[in-house]
């Protein structure tokens, strides 16, 4: 299980500092909502890259499924990646409802995505890769920065 | 092809089958109101007809038509089962079950029109029992279980075996069997109707998404590997064993009003640790409805040792306080999300936001009127007057949410209409 521990322990670091990037953005102090959304948009960037670089590649090559689960969840990130691209330009023009509204939407789209991911391919991943696979793969992510 | 739409959009099931089942629950909220009007103070005494009528109403019209719509929704992402046609396998089970509530009500009415139980029991039972069997199939063929898709195994298996009782009772009612369990098979029908279908089912959807939602430390392993089993077995046993000791129903009350009692607590607990501090309307319905499980269970403990009619009424509302605000909270979240997910994943460039389709002041709203609702009633028992309020409140509470449905599904066509589309087709 260590690809799932490994991923999942990144999905709760994204919802904490999600979390904490919220509730600035709800007290209006701006500043602070800026740099805390620039963490958690690198944390969710970052991970994003990991899964699309090295573990769905690594997946696709063992299973010779490449238009199934991880096109879908290859799909999701683009839409997380819109939605972190129009948060953006709300907290730039400090409109608090629509930076609110925005995050309801990319926290709810973020979590039933997460939930897939953990439920269904990371346990897969964990189940059909080889010992030796899991831990390079899982090395390189350990690695990797935006 | 790759169409990168249809690979997204494929998990969640049409947003039309979601809505139909919303509307159609709301409808018949109005219309249990409408019933609170006409029969008022005497829907305290649980074994007057018009009682009845009213429990059936709530619990089959409104409880199951927004569970099913929740269900459609949820099962893709929760369990990872895809239904093949959902949209065909959900109008044969909603329009039957329309007119099998219709029947059914009519029959419990006019006891001695014997057909109308058996056409209810067709519709009712063929309907019901149907989906039970598919949605079980795609359940028993999962490979990775979580506790949540474990605990909607349980809870539609206890549907289905509350379905079979009333199909037994029913089938009493309409001079079929001869019914010398009758009462025995009565309490079993809504025991499991209640705690294994209503309960359960919101425990095990609030395994995943009290933590998703809100941002909340997971429930403890223990709660979320046995609870779910626990309450069946509790249920099954006592059912069983009733049926040559019936007073076996004392002691299973008891463990069962302690095993949702703590659940409510645990649960309300999470809500204090919420890593999200934001606090929208849904956090109360969802505070609201566990408090009143708790006040339910509290109530249901003391009639056991007390027979004081007022403290069985309470736990009654009680307990449909706790079912009604816990769908309201799910509804306030599935409705604006799906709208947006549904119209941003066919490409609009700017489809309306979760704000836009249901302000959080309109769920505040709605929160205030649900929760004068329920208060109105607990006063009801004591000062009749106030059933008509109850009424009122009831159909304006059901009314808003009507309301919210059909503005979703006016602001989603509108979009389909007139807004502007990234050309998908220029990107391959
Ligand atoms: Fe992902
Ligand atoms: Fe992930």
């Amino acid at each position: 299980m260590i690809i799932s521990n490994y991923m999942k322990n990144e999905h709760r670091e994204c919802d904490t500092l999600f979390a904490s990037a919220e509730e600035a953005i709800a007290l209006g102090e701006w500043d602070v909502a800026e740099e805390r959304f620039l963490a958690f948009s690198n944390e969710a960037l970052t991970h994003f890259k990991k899964e699309e670089e090295e573990l769905f590649p690594a997946f696709e090559a063992q299973t010779g499924m490449t238009e199934g689960p991880t096109q879908v969840m290859r799909y999701e990130h683009e839409q997380v990646r819109g939605l972190l691209g129009n948060m953006a330009e709300s907290l730039e023009a400090k409109d608090k409802d629509a930076c609110l509204s925005l995050a309801e939407s990319m926290m709810i789209l973020l979590q039933q995505h997460n939930m897939k991911e953990e439920q269904m391919l990371y346990a897969m991943c964990d189940r059909v890769l080889p010992a030796e696979l899991k831990e390079k793969t899982l090395e390189t992510m350990k690695n990797m920065s935006l | 092809m790759l169409n990168q739409n249809g690979l997204s959009l494929d998990q969640a099931p049409p947003i039309f089958v979601v809505f139909r089942f919303f509307f159609v629950g709301a409808l018949f909220g109005i219309l249990s109101g409408l019933f609170v009007l006409f029969f008022q103070e005497t829907i305290f005494n649980a074994h007057s007809t018009e009682a009845i009528i009213l429990t059936h109403t709530l619990t089959l019209g409104v409880m199951l038509s927004f569970m099913f719509g929740a269900l459609f929704q949820m099962l893709p992402v929760i369990a990872g089962i895809k239904l093949t046609s959902p949209d065909l396998k959900a109008n044969l089970l909603l329009y039957p079950f329309i007119v099998g509530i219709i029947a059914l009500l009519f029959a419990f009415k006019l006891t001695t029109v014997s057909w109308l139980f058996l056409l209810a029991s067709v519709l009712l039972g063929g309907s019901l029992l149907g989906i039970i069997v598919i949605l079980l199939k795609n359940l028993f063929s999962l490979e990775n279980h979580t506790s949540t898709s474990k605990g909607t195994t349980y809870t539609l298996l206890s549907l289905g075996i509350a379905v079979l009782f009333a199909l037994y009772l029913t089938g009493t009612l309409a001079g079929v069997t001869e019914g010398s369990a009758y009462s025995h098979i009565k309490e079993a029908h809504y025991s499991f109707g209640l705690y294994g279908w209503i309960a359960l089912l919101i425990i095990s959807i609030s395994f995943q998404v009290i933590e998703m939602f809100y941002v909340t430390p997971p429930f403890p392993k223990l709660f979320l590997n046995y609870m779910p089993a626990t309450l069946f077995i509790l249920l099954l046993l006592a059912s069983l064993v009733g049926i040559f000791y019936p007073s076996i129903w004392l002691l299973a009350d008891i463990l069962l009003a302690l095993l949702l009692g703590s659940y409510a607590v645990l649960t309300l607990k999470r809500f204090t640790q919420r890593k999200r501090p934001l606090t929208d309307a849904t956090v109360w319905f969802w505070r609201l409805g566990l408090s009143s499980l708790l006040l339910s269970m509290l109530s249901l403990l003391l009639t056991l040792f007390i027979d004081y009619d007022p403290i069985k009424a309470l736990s009654y509302i009680a307990f449909s306080s706790f079912g009604l605000s816990i769908v309201f909270a799910m509804f306030y979240k599935i409705v604006p999300f799906l709208t947006w997910f549904h119209l941003n994943s066919q490409g609009y460039i700017s489809p309306p936001m979760m704000h836009q389709i249901i302000h959080p002041k309109m769920m505040m709203k709605h929160l205030y009127i649900h929760t004068a609702t329920i208060v109105t009633f607990i006063f009801a028992i004591f000062i009749p007057q106030l059933i008509f309020l109850a009424g009122l409140l009831t159909i304006l509470s059901f009314g808003w949410a009507g309301y919210q449905v059909v503005n979703a599904h006016l602001l989603y066509r509108k979009t389909q209409k007139t807004g502007k589309k990234f050309n998908m087709g220029s990107m391959y």
